[in-house]
């Protein structure tokens, strides 16, 4: 009796405190996640007013989405063209970002109304994404004012919104817009939380500003990087709202604009309703995020810093 | 023994999580059921209405359903001939009147020249129509039609050409002969074939528009480039296709547009098509009309005969102000009245400068049916709303004269059209009633499946990148059947 009154045991608590984000995550992703796999497996459709389904089909529309049709995998397509607009808009994101965060961090520069900056440079991403698509559709279309300069200029317009890597470039463009003031501040944050007497004594050892870019910002800002490209990485993949905007659904000029998220809205929005094919895409997104979130985490890692980064973060624990 | 309880807990969870999603979906199939063996009373007349809701699916994107013929028409009665102005109706009518519709359009009507009966009140719900938004919220609320609370059931639901079928031929829709309203003599007969259940003869609702479509083109350009603006001189020069592609690269020479939008012309040639876009297999159908269209499309974009927008884009709808250098548009009466507006503007339009004639090919474009909902609990109000605006004469005078309609009574239709007082003053005062009259001879309703609005909308953003020299036409057809292929899980695609 005496034994089992001494041991009080306090791990209940943790339990209890965990408890709302598991029941939260639980109802609102677990299950989900669950049901969106189950779902794969079925067809289930809506043909007019009539349902189809839901029939167990095992793999089936795994096998129907890459099975080439008329020499193309189109579900391959739009993975390429989701990766190539987020690299379009992602890495000019982050040179830029980076840049703008060092600037105003710069103890020699200490440049006046850093708050005025970081509120303008932010605005963009208050700005709904479809009312940002809608300025530049009719910014860059045939009778808008882009095209006015142009015509003015050249006497000919260009079509943008039939040109392939125009219409990507925008799109990725919008991205970057909407996005950099937000990586601005998570990377001046994280240069701010960088130990000053470090950049001190580099100065005072006779370090130059790319020394110290180099030597200390860049690898001691290693983790935040890591945040920002993993979280740029899922948003990319779930780019939906721009070119499913900018495009009108179509995801033209020659599909190059379709995107996998714009591919589940096909399946699963108006017209058939087919839950089937959108699980199955949906679980390939997945699988896809998953992977190359993988990759992007092994690759910046590695380099030297996983060791000293890890003891570093263990001291601060204790 | 907690984390194993947590553990059951999560297993239980999971398992839930397989259980709820699957009777989420199965639930889905007998709510259809449920509703469509609500109208028992069908069956009566049709032989062919047992087969249930499987077999219906294939039947409705046949062409060749069209066995049951319709009923005799009838005279409209003097009651009939009053409807719209103000009936009282009786107690056990729903206090709550719902329409569901795409455009503001028939709601401007509505409001103008129906009256309401007293202690009713009418709530519209208005999707857009593109990319099928409009028939998808539609499908949900009739498919909750069951088991909604009264006040909240569709009573009346607009629907398109393109996709009147995809509800007449179901069990959605309520036979108005049951309400008290009748096949009247002075409908167009395709109004109401249109509107009838292919399945048993039931006619499903009434069409308060005619919409034979014509070539409208502005004077003043048809003046430069032709040599006249008189419409039957005109209409001479743009009688056949090939005068009017000869007529396009004259008017190109003059600085001129034939047409603003690729798609522009696309209607007239998916109108004459010899099959459906779907078979009875189910397999798509690159009908012939529509390689003619390409061939002329692509011949045009390249001549810049038109420009590349969109037919309800903002390029092509900037040619219709003054400064335009447009000549023609298609359409039929709603389409001046309804998206003509830059023309009609006081100071950058250039009212009066437009006249119509039948151009190369007759067609017809839209229309708008108003279809009786099942499970309505307002009949006295729908049989009223019926006769208002196909049977009242001073309601269809009210919309020819003042909305510029063409309007689904024909009586009144050749009142106007014999007036020779009436003129429309957008038109120069020509009397666009007498020519769609004689147009209107020409409607024929065929060749329609339950997909036609989105294939017919998306078919040309898809073949753009082909006439524009940019890929060629096997890559374009087969970036539309990807569309397809995603979109309709039921048609097979080559």
């Amino acid at each position: 009796m005496d034994k089992k009154r001494k041991s009080v045991s306090y791990a209940k608590w943790g339990y209890i405190f965990i408890a709302p984000f598991l029941i939260v995550f639980i109802v609102c992703q677990l299950i989900p996640l669950a049901s969106t796999v189950y779902n794969s497996f079925f067809e289930n459709y809506m043909n007019g007013l009539d349902q189809v389904g839901p029939n167990f089909v095992g793999f089936q529309n795994y096998i129907t989405l890459f099975t080439p049709k008329n020499g193309n995998i189109d579900i391959l397509n739009y993975a390429w063209n989701t990766m190539l607009m987020w690299i379009m808009g992602a890495i000019p994101q982050l040179v830029f970002s980076l840049l703008l965060a060092v600037i105003f961090t710069s103890a020699r520069l200490n440049i006046k109304g850093q708050t005025f900056f970081k509120t303008v440079i932010y605005m963009p991403n208050l700005v709904m994404a479809s009312a940002f698509s809608m300025l530049f559709f009719t910014l860059f279309s045939n009778v808008g004012p882009v095209n006015q300069i142009i015509q003015a200029m050249t006497n000919t317009t260009f079509n943008f919104f039939l040109d392939p890597m125009a219409t990507r470039s925008i799109v990725a463009f919008i991205n970057f817009l909407m996005w950099f003031g937000n990586t601005t501040i998570l990377l001046m944050a994280g240069i701010m939380g960088i130990d000053q007497s470090l950049f001190e004594a580099a100065s005072i050892d006779g370090a130059n500003s790319t020394q110290v870019f180099f030597k200390i910002t860049l690898p001691l800002l290693m983790p935040i990087l890591l945040y920002v490209a993993i979280t740029s990485l899922i948003g990319g993949l779930q780019m939906f709202d721009v070119p499913q905007i900018i495009t009108a659904g179509s995801g033209n000029p020659q599909r190059s604009c379709m995107t996998l998220i714009m591919a589940l809205n096909r399946y699963i929005g108006s017209g058939s309703k087919n839950y089937g094919m959108g699980g199955a895409v949906s679980v390939v997104i997945f699988i896809i995020t998953g992977a190359l979130s993988m990759i992007v985490f092994k690759s910046m890692v590695q380099g030297g810093d996983k060791p000293k980064k890890a003891k570093k973060i263990k001291g601060a624990v204790k | 023994m907690k984390k194993r309880l947590l553990a059951a807990l999560l297993a239980s969870a999971a398992v839930l999580s397989f259980a709820g999603c699957s009777s989420n979906t199965t639930s889905s199939t007998p709510a259809a059921d449920n509703n469509s063996s609500t109208p028992a009373a069908d069956d009566s007349s049709t032989p062919a209405d047992d087969s249930g809701n499987a077999d219906t699916s294939s039947e409705t994107s046949t062409p060749e359903a069209t066995k049951v013929s319709l009923p005799a028409p009838v005279a409209a009665s003097d009651e009939a001939k009053k409807a719209g102005t103000g009936i009282t109706v009786s107690e056990s009518e729903g206090k709550v009147f719902n329409i569901y519709a795409w455009n503001e359009e028939f709601k401007g009507f509505f409001e103008k020249y129906y009256t309401v009966p007293e202690g009713i009140e009418v709530k519209w719900t208005i999707n857009p129509s593109d990319d099928g938004v409009y028939q998808d919220k539609l499908d949900q609320a009739l498919k909750a039609q069951a088991s909604a609370a009264a006040d909240d059931k569709v009573d009346m639901f607009l629907a398109e050409a393109d996709y009147i079928i995809k509800y007449v031929n179901s069990d959605y829709t309520m036979d108005i002969s049951k309400l008290g309203v009748n096949y009247y003599d002075t409908e167009y007969e395709y109004t109401v074939s249109a509107a009838m259940d292919t399945r048993n003869g039931a006619i499903k609702g009434v069409s308060f528009q005619c919409c034979p479509a014509a070539l409208i083109y502005r004077r003043s350009i048809a003046e430069d480039v032709l040599g006249t603006s008189e419409p039957a001189e005109v209409q001479a020069k743009l009688s056949d296709w090939t005068k009017f592609n000869e007529v396009a690269k004259t008017a190109k020479e003059k600085g001129y547009y034939m047409t603003a939008s690729y798609v522009e012309t696309l209607r007239t040639f998916s109108n004459n098509t010899t099959g459906p876009w779907v078979d009875a297999d189910n397999n798509l159908v690159i009908d012939s009309a529509f390689e003619d269209w390409m061939t002329q499309t692509e011949d045009f974009l390249k001549n810049e005969y038109t420009l590349t927008s969109g037919v309800w884009g903002d390029e092509k709808n900037a040619q219709m102000f003054k400064d335009g250098k447009t000549m023609c548009f298609f359409g039929p009466a709603w389409y001046y009245n309804f998206c003509m507006g830059n023309a009609m503007d006081p100071e950058k339009g250039c009212s009066g400068d437009w006249a119509i004639v039948q151009g190369p090919q007759a067609f017809f474009w839209g229309g708008t049916w108003l279809l009786a909902a099942e499970g309505s609990d307002n009949p006295e109000m729908l049989a009223d709303i019926f006769n208002a605006f196909t049977a009242n004469e001073d309601i269809c005078s009210a919309l020819v004269e003042k909305e510029m309609q063409f309007t689904n009574n024909m009586a009144v239709n050749q009142k106007f059209a014999e007036d020779p007082d009436y003129g429309n003053a957008f038109l120069g005062g020509q009397n666009d009633t007498a020519i769609f009259v004689e147009l209107a001879k020409n409607i024929k309703f065929e060749n329609k499946t339950i997909y036609d609005q989105l294939l017919s909308e998306k078919f040309p953003e898809y073949m753009l990148d082909y006439f524009t020299g940019a890929i060629d036409k096997e890559t374009a057809l087969s970036n539309f059947y990807s569309f397809v292929n995603e979109k309709y899980p039921a048609i097979v695609t080559p």
